[in-house]
């Protein structure tokens, strides 16, 4: 199919001004509402234990004992990121931070004693070990988290990009101003624009608000790790809005739109990772959608990260021409 | 050139149902056009293929010379108010349109101005900085009246244009209309026959999706050689064979149900005249035959040219609606 024409200066406007619309229209509010209150609460539930305990070193002790921090912050943080990358359940989690809890109530939470947790595992994952030890761990944890959530999330902002148009026929006032090609990729990069600038409010928010309380990571390596986990979740979200653009593009009704979002993006993962219970190569579902292979935007190794990203690019490509050639074609 | 748009073998179903069934018309340059038809003869949907909002099973359509496959060609030289579209109901007016006017490659200085001219044309600048969702129904269509009438397009498609428009401000849009033609060449749908007979000047009857009737109005409504005469009295045998001799005159019938009772006591009564279409002095003929019809003794009432649209759009239609 070849691409009929696009022009790059009705791309700019339509996509500047489908960014400032999806606040108007309530469904940028929504996403941002829903993408704030998710990236805060795991901030805070991985922030909170640290800041308790910053708080009682410094009334039993005078003053907090930065390494013990750290490493109590990796043993918070350990399990968060075993468990994205699939290695400990839930279940294992909740038994391992309850233990936790009892060693720092029957203990008092001596540094001697909690001290002792971090280098327990010997064997160690290199990957978890850059993570939480070469790099702000705290940090990496609430990415971690960030990177597994936020793809649920960006369906309330990327379903309606022009579902809702198509329904009332409210693109007709376009279609003979612009070409469809222009429409699409403008919103389509609209969406983006928004949900990065989502991204940066929380990942500065969290950032500003750790550095603060902590204040036991160097404030360069914070900020350099947090620009990486910005890129990494704004080069994320494109594939899965790219997704939302095609079911926007194939359905009539914006409700419809939203549902077979939530579908796809939340089945496509529940359907690999169960799948593989019974039959392991089910396993590859999980790479229908960036799912099988995201956590590597986070990778030590550059050219993993450069690839997981162009991955990223890729995908968001492919779903984009797919969604762009029924557009083209369709009713409207 | 000749024509603007020019439809050929145009068909269209959804599903089963077929909407459009191998139409083909032309629209002559700088002419106003109306399209009429029954609910469902398939006017809207005509509309949207020229549009190119909806894709044509068979046929093609060109608007300016250019196949509307490719109507981005056509941006800014055709322009629609299409039915049942929506606006954004939570931007200002002002704003909407202005979008639409940079994408046309106006600064926003130019947009604005542009934006505000034209909703002074519908009597909406006073209301550039509303928000859609607050307007009523008949400002809403004025507005989308004024979208259609932003920059200078060449052809432009109005689907049903004084629908729920008081008569005052549908008379004010006849009239823009009307001063529209001078600059473009307009498309009008339309159920209001009277309004299509008084604003256009050619025709296309759509019926269950085919065309039955294409043509200047004067053509249809032959309004060139027929007239009705409402008298006073009827007409005796001797009367019509005295008035038929009249030279110039091919035929006058007085119908069976040609007497009507206009109420308080005042009854009307019609002959139809139909004079030869090559009788050059027409002025002449008719002033003849009034002065046999008042040596009659009879007084005339009332002279119009031509049938109604409505006798001919109810006989080609056959009187009914394709949805019952």
């Amino acid at each position: 199919m070849k691409l009929k024409t696009i022009t790059i200066g009705h791309v700019r406007l339509i996509s500047l001004y489908w960014s400032r619309y999806a606040v108007r229209s309530g469904s940028g509010l929504v996403y941002l509402m829903i993408a704030l209150i998710f990236g805060l609460s795991m901030a805070h539930i991985l922030i909170m234990p640290v800041e308790q305990l910053i708080a009682r070193q410094k009334r039993e002790m005078g003053n907090a004992d930065p390494q013990f921090i750290k490493k109590t912050i990796i043993d918070i943080g350990r399990p968060v990121i075993q468990f994205v990358f699939g290695q400990k359940t839930l279940e294992e989690i909740g038994q391992e931070s309850m233990a936790r809890q009892r060693s720092f109530r029957d203990k008092d939470g001596g540094p001697e004693d909690a001290a002792a947790g971090p280098n327990k595992d010997a064997d160690i994952d290199p990957w978890i070990t850059f993570l939480l030890e070469k790099r702000p761990a705290l940090l990496s944890a609430i990415f971690m988290l960030l990177i597994f959530g936020m793809p649920f999330a960006i369906s309330f902002l990327g379903y309606n990009q022009v579902s809702g148009d198509i329904q009332s026929h409210g693109l007709r006032y376009l279609l003979l101003r612009t070409e469809r090609s222009s429409i699409y990729f403008g919103r389509f990069l609209g969406t983006v624009i928004f949900s990065t600038a989502v991204m940066a409010i929380i990942v500065v928010t969290i950032t500003f608000y750790l550095g603060m309380k902590t204040r036991i990571y160097p404030a360069g390596a914070l900020t350099l790790w947090a620009l990486h986990g910005f890129l990494a979740l704004s080069i994320l979200m494109v594939p899965y809005i790219a997704v939302c653009s095609l079911i926007s593009a194939s359905v009539d009704s914006p409700f419809l739109s939203l549902v077979l979002a939530k579908v796809v993006i939340a089945g496509v993962l529940l359907m690999g990772l169960l799948g593989s219970i019974y039959w392991k190569p089910a396993k590859y579902l999980l790479y229908a959608l960036p799912w099988g292979w995201q956590s590597n935007l986070l990778h030590p190794e550059p050219a993993r990260c450069l690839l997981a990203a162009l991955g990223c690019l890729v995908y968001a490509g492919f779903f984009l021409f797919l969604g762009y050639y029924h557009f083209e074609r369709r009713d409207l | 050139m000749t024509h603007v748009v020019s439809i050929q073998g145009l068909s269209k179903s959804f599903g089963r149902i077929q909407a459009l069934s191998n139409v083909s018309f032309d629209v002559p340059s700088h002419s106003i056009f109306g399209l009429l038809g029954p609910n469902g003869a398939g006017k809207t949907t005509l509309f949207s293929i020229i549009a190119d909002f909806l894709k044509a099973d068979a046929g093609r359509v060109e608007v300016l010379g250019i196949d509307t496959r490719n109507i981005w060609k056509l941006c800014g030289r055709l322009s629609i108010l299409p039915q049942d579209a929506r606006f954004q109901r939570n931007v200002p007016i002002l704003e909407q349109l202005v979008f639409f006017q940079l994408l046309a490659g106006r600064t926003k200085q130019q947009a604005q101005e542009e934006v505000l001219q034209s909703l002074e044309l519908v009597g909406l600048q006073s209301f550039a900085k509303r928000r859609v969702g607050s307007l009523s129904h008949g400002m809403v269509k004025r507005l989308e009246i004024a979208q259609a009438f932003l920059g200078s397009p060449e052809v432009i498609l109005l689907d049903e244009p004084t629908a729920g428009l008081d008569p005052a401000s549908a008379r004010q849009i006849r009239d823009l209309v009307k001063q529209l033609q001078q600059s473009a060449t307009i498309i009008v749908s339309s159920h209001n026959l009277d309004e299509i007979q008084e604003l256009c000047d050619h025709v296309a009857i759509l019926n269950l999706g085919s065309l039955v009737l294409s043509g200047s109005v004067d053509e249809i409504t032959l309004a060139d050689r027929e007239y009705i005469l409402f008298l006073s009295r009827p007409l005796q045998d001797t009367e019509l064979q005295q008035l038929s001799s009249i030279d110039g005159v091919r035929s006058i019938q007085m119908p069976s149900h040609a007497g009507a009772n206009h109420g308080k006591g005042s009854a009307e009564y019609l002959v139809r005249l139909n004079l030869s279409a090559e009788q050059v002095n027409q002025d002449g003929v008719l002033a003849a035959i009034l002065r046999g019809v008042l040596d009659m003794g009879v007084t005339p009432r009332k002279l119009t040219e031509g049938r109604s649209l409505e006798s001919q759009f109810l006989e080609v239609t056959g009187g009914q609606s394709s949805h019952p």
